[in-house]
């Protein structure tokens, strides 16, 4: 499984985590983990996906996400799990 | 399954410390170019590194974005040309015909530097390689990516004090011909004592001729990191201090060994080695001095700074080498003066001389890096300095290297611009006491009585 993480940082409003959803639906993505929190007027939330059944390329995910973040006023960032992985377990 | 505060850790080193893969340096053997004929050598140089390094961009952007974290530089280094052009070079004109290869091919692949532009003449110097020292002021004043480096001294064989001396004439030459630009083609020379093989870093990258064919060797990086870990352990003692350092120098590192891996597999050339380095950038907060600072000394090179940069280098490389199947290169924390705008803000104020940086060199990598020095300093002067830090390498076994830049028509006080990542510097002063009758005296130093372990 190819699991892929993404994180959104910015300001919250109804509709956010929706939007990405849609995405993610629309994309044959699988969400497998989503966790989330609010400090103040800001969303900060991770989700964990699996991106074996998106067809396109990881170019074109941060692309498509990147125009989500733009409708929806936020930031978003998608990153291989490996990078996390190697950096915080030996 | 990762964790939330793993992930938030991880990006916030790269977007606010300024964490990133400092180097992916593709090193490639031109020992098959070998031609009698300039022109047909020139041809198969130029072929061989376009076609070998077609990908080394596009692959290095792509696993970039993939994993998130910046890949700085991509680079290629190749087997010193001192070797490579022996057959056909009769004239240090030929060598720059080669160096003007190497820039083109630099240039097509999209690369902002190559490195092997280089002589190793530790214990002497062949025809080819006194040629190719010679043509150095001409090569690289008129190209723009190609780095040189002779290594001109070795714990196993000594100091040639000849190349030193020949070395002091060649920096001030390239310092002369590219004085409308602060002497920026200095930048592009070091001068080595021990210098590894397989060392990804430029300027004094090159492919020695013990590696393979093709190989992936990438720098880390992330001095930032490192600062903000330190912050964390104020007042604390030196084992909680080390051990902060070792733990963020492992994370640092393991990302380097994930981008070396994925390089590696995705251009199907070997992974070689992992360069457990820190090595700054002029940017704001991405500074060594910044670290030693931190650990609590006033300015970099009050008393104290030596000691700093000791254990900094030393965790580093603990926590580097087990986040690593193979280590190499030069392997330490850097101090290149301009690079660094702690180190210039130091060597403005005073807290930081030229002496100081010396003692400084013994317990890092590499050596006196990116210093400004006034214009007017005699060839026999600039020999001196080399001769001194190259002792330091020697006697300790470690790499050493100069890469000192006599500003022309700058004095202390003066400030020369390189610009990008070579940054600035402040023009530092060296003694006034001259050194001719030592330098001067040719021959070789020999090797230390440490050196024989047969």
């Amino acid at each position: 499984m190819s699991k892929t993480i993404v994180t959104l940082v910015g300001k919250d409003h109804v509709g956010i985590i929706a939007a990405v959803c849609n995405f993610f639906a629309d994309n044959n993505i699988n969400i497998l983990d989503i966790k989330q929190t609010t400090v103040g007027d800001y969303i900060n939330m991770m989700m964990i996906v699996d991106t074996d059944k998106y067809e396109k390329t990881f170019a074109e995910l941060t692309e498509g996400l990147g125009t989500v973040g733009e409708k929806v006023g936020c930031l978003i960032q998608a990153q291989h799990e490996d990078i996390f992985n190697m950096m915080h377990r030996i | 399954m990762v964790d939330f505060e793993e992930v938030f850790e991880t990006n916030s080193m790269i977007k606010d410390e300024s964490l990133d893969v400092r180097t992916i340096t593709m090193g490639i053997s031109l020992m098959d170019c070998c031609d009698p004929d300039l022109d047909r050598l020139c041809e198969k140089i130029y072929r061989k590194i376009t076609e070998k390094a077609k990908n080394l961009v596009s692959v290095g952007d792509e696993i970039g974005l993939e994993y998130g974290i910046p890949i700085t530089n991509k680079r290629v280094s190749v087997t010193p040309i001192s070797v490579v052009g022996a057959c056909a070079c009769r004239a240090p004109e030929d060598f720059v015909r080669i160096a003007e290869a190497l820039d083109k091919a630099a240039e097509h692949v999209g690369i902002n530097f190559i490195g092997g532009y280089s002589a190793l003449v530790q214990k002497g110097m062949t025809d080819a390689d006194r040629l190719l020292i010679r043509s150095i002021p001409e090569a690289l004043s008129s190209t723009e990516r190609v780095c040189g480096s002779v290594s001109v001294g070795s714990t196993r064989t000594g100091i040639n004090m000849d190349a030193v001396r020949i070395m002091g004439d060649i920096i001030r030459e390239t310092a002369e011909l590219t004085k409308d630009k602060d002497s920026i083609g200095c930048a592009k020379l070091v001068v080595f004592c021990n210098p590894p093989d397989d060392n990804p870093f430029m300027a004094g990258a090159f492919h020695g001729v013990t590696e393979p064919e093709t190989v992936i060797n990438v720098g880390v990086s992330g001095p930032g990191v490192v600062k903000t870990s330190v912050s964390k352990v104020k007042g604390e003692s030196f084992e909680v201090l080390c051990e902060t350092i070792k733990k963020t120098a492992f994370k640092v590192t393991r990302a380097g060994q994930l981008v070396a891996k994925e390089a590696s597999a995705r251009l199907g050339v070997p992974f070689g080695i992992v360069d457990l380095s820190l090595a700054p950038t002029p940017e704001i907060g991405d500074s060594i001095a910044d670290i030693i600072e931190e650990m609590g000394i006033e300015r970099t090179g009050a008393p104290g700074t030596t000691a700093a940069l000791a254990i900094l280098n030393d965790q580093v490389k603990k926590g580097g080498v087990m986040a690593s199947s193979y280590v190499g290169g030069l392997s330490g924390a850097f101090i290149p003066v301009s690079e660094d705008s702690s180190m210039v803000r130091a060597a403005e104020c005073g807290a930081l001389c030229i002496e100081k940086l010396e003692a400084m060199t013994c317990v890092c990598s590499v050596g006196l890096d990116m210093v400004a020095i006034p214009g007017d300093t005699s060839a026999e002067t600039i020999a001196g300095i080399i001769a001194d830090e190259m002792a330091i390498g020697m006697v300790n076994q470690k790499t050493t290297a100069c890469r000192l830049i006599p500003v022309i028509g700058k004095k202390p006080g003066d400030h020369a611009e390189f610009g990008g990542l070579l940054g600035s510097a402040p023009i530092m002063p060296v003694s006034r006491f001259g050194c001719g009758g030592f330098v001067n005296r040719g021959g070789r130093i020999p090797a230390p009585i440490h050196s024989f372990k047969n």
